[in-house]
């Protein structure tokens, strides 16, 4: 397993000495091979905190995250002085939610090599990598020269996605990639990830709203509730088994759809479409 | 930076909560300058008994004083032991000559070395600084065989003593009262009664309105900002800045990394809230009401007239005796 969390909670200590649980006795294992996971959850249910416990961004209050073997715990620099954090986080990237904020370069070229050129890659290298990502994330090469301040929001946000996958990270982890994206960049963004978990044979975690995304996309749903993780399993599972009013999410629109269709129809399909022609063909066969 | 306790306001409910800020920042502004005229240790010991009162009457517990006056404490430390270590007049109350020979020199290395490789397992450092030091100067006076080496007078004299106990509670009053200020006044009081008070600059064109306004919104970011430095600085370090470690070349790249977008965000930051005040048609220098109008009451009278005796008091003490 890449990622090991044992019994991890984070606490945030306010300055009154108060305390406040982000996140609260998480055991989860993630793999680096052909996951795709989806994170959900309401808004301040912990899921931004626990993602940045996945490259020792955070270390844990209590309890362990072993990241490629090496052991993230409460005061680890202190404890273990020759513990290198560093490397992790190239190998598991991180998106923030708001990654336009990150970019600090001249030319969108040098904030793109800037991660890989931390990581100690070559200038030619780095800059190869650049060449290749601003394509994949919708942009073309016009835009290598351009002042990352001058572009607008979707573009930022595109760009700074970029600086991450030009890290080449084993694990990618997403804050809400999506927000702010009109629907057919979001699309595209989403094929994006989907292609570097197919093509790429690697994992990809993404936190989002909106559960089209996780019914289509994910091979692997965790739902967390007031910083706890209540599910861990398939999406299919979740929809049609799991009381998901409980954690305040709905139906991805295909199923609300069926579910709809089954209810007027009077008919009960064999199975679950997975997309719109599946429903489609589902539809003709009962009629 | 979770330790800054200068600034910040703490809920309660004593009588120092009640007051009215022009009378809390006028009392302060007094009672600093009282601290300040006076020049003789007995003086100030009946200053520093004046605010302990305050702080007893007041109910701010003293231990949450101490953590405020924590960042200070390397500077009262240092101006203490300087002045009683340098300050040669009045007369001697310890003379005692440091001999440092064969033998001892190798102790007082060894007690040194000890303490900075074991000085980060300690909970006092100050504490334990200060039971090294005493230990090297026992030894340096008690155990002396072998040849001396080289020897150097370690003299105390009375001015040296009430100069470094004067200067230290003049730190510690000073820390003290401004610290009991912000601590019982909401940042919004404090501007409002510093915009009272500066209104007479008016008469030489200041707008002391705009002043209060620059101040409480500058208040108002500071979290905000140090959340969003704490932010940039976390998708940075994804981005493999190790702000912790590297070269210095390494450093002033991390350092770039962060502060550019600090600047872009604290531009945009001010061109929303412009826009928002516009927004809600926000006219400078228009004449406005306030939901909470300060009231001046009898007890804010009481305290600005003990503060004046106070500086009257150590004028007249200053000038006769």
């Amino acid at each position: 397993m890449a990622i090991k969390f044992e019994q991890v909670s984070y606490e945030y200590i306010g300055v009154d000495g108060s305390s406040y649980k982000a996140i609260n006795d998480i055991n989860l294992d993630i793999s680096d091979k052909h996951e795709f996971i989806t994170l959900i959850g309401e808004t301040g249910s912990g899921k931004s905190t626990l993602v940045q416990h996945m490259n020792a961004l955070v270390k844990p209050s209590s309890g362990t995250v072993s990241i490629y073997g090496i052991k993230v715990y409460k005061d680890v620099r202190k404890k273990a002085k020759n513990v290198k954090l560093n490397p992790l986080r190239e190998k598991v990237g991180l998106v923030f939610q708001f990654p336009e904020y990150q970019l600090f370069e001249e030319t969108v070229l040098k904030d793109i090599i800037f991660g890989p050129r931390n990581f100690g890659v070559s200038l030619e290298e780095a800059t190869k990598r650049a060449k290749d990502i601003i394509n994949l994330v919708g942009l073309d090469e016009s835009y290598l020269e351009r002042s990352p301040f001058n572009l607008s929001g979707g573009e930022k946000k595109r760009v700074s996605i970029a600086g991450i996958l030009a890290m080449e990270p084993d694990i990618l982890v997403l804050d809400e990639p999506t927000s702010g994206l009109d629907p057919k960049g979001r699309d595209a963004l989403l094929e994006l990830f989907t292609s570097i978990n197919k093509t790429l044979g690697k994992t990809v975690i993404i936190i989002t709203h909106d559960m089209n995304t996780v019914y289509k996309y994910a091979t692997r749903v965790l739902v967390m509730k007031k910083g706890s993780l209540v599910f861990d399993g398939d999406p299919i599972d979740l929809f049609t088994n799991q009381a998901i009013d409980q954690w305040n999410l709905d139906l991805p629109d295909l199923l609300e759809i069926t579910r709809q269709l089954e209810a007027h129809l009077n008919v009960k399909f064999n199975k679950l479409p997975r997309s719109i022609d599946e429903l489609f063909e589902l539809v003709k066969g009962v009629l | 930076m979770k330790n800054i306790i200068i600034g910040q306001y703490v809920p309660g409910s004593s009588f120092l909560y009640k007051m009215d800020p022009r009378s809390k920042i006028l009392a302060l502004v007094l009672l600093m300058i009282s601290t300040f005229i006076l020049r003789d240790v007995l003086h100030i010991f009946i200053m520093l008994t004046l605010v302990l009162v305050i702080l007893k009457v007041g109910g701010i517990p003293i231990g949450r004083i101490a953590k405020g006056l924590r960042p200070i404490m390397i500077l009262v430390f240092f101006t203490f032991t300087f002045q009683v270590l340098f300050v040669k007049s009045g007369t001697i109350l310890y003379d005692e000559v440091l001999n440092f020979t064969l033998y001892n020199l190798p102790i007082v290395i060894a007690l040194v070395f000890i303490f900075f490789l074991t000085k980060r397992f300690m909970r006092y450092k100050i504490l334990f600084f200060v039971s090294i030091v005493a230990a090297i100067i026992l030894t340096s006076i008690y155990f002396t065989p072998g040849t001396l080496l080289f020897d150097a007078n370690l003299q105390v004299y009375t001015d040296g003593v009430s100069g470094a106990f004067f200067i230290m509670i003049r730190l510690v009053i000073i820390v003290t009262l401004s610290t009991i200020l912000t601590l019982t006044t909401k940042p919004t009081d404090l501007t409002l009664g510093l915009e009272q008070l500066l209104k007479p600059l008016s008469l030489i064109r200041i707008n002391s309105e705009e002043i209060a306004l620059i101040i409480s919104i500058a208040l108002r970011y500071i979290p905000t900002l140090l959340d969003e430095a704490n932010k940039i600085m976390l998708a940075q370090t994804s981005r493999g800045v190790d702000f912790s470690e590297g070269k210095l070349k390494d450093k002033i790249m991390q350092v770039i990394s962060l502060l550019v977008p600090m600047f872009i965000i604290s531009f945009q930051r001010s061109d929303d809230l412009a826009n928002a005040m516009e927004a809600r048609n926000f006219i400078p220098g228009a004449k406005r009401t306030r939901l909470h109008v300060l009231s001046w009451q009898l007890t804010d009278t009481f305290v600005v007239l003990v503060s004046t005796l106070a500086v009257a008091s150590s004028i007249l003490v200053n000038l006769f005796l």
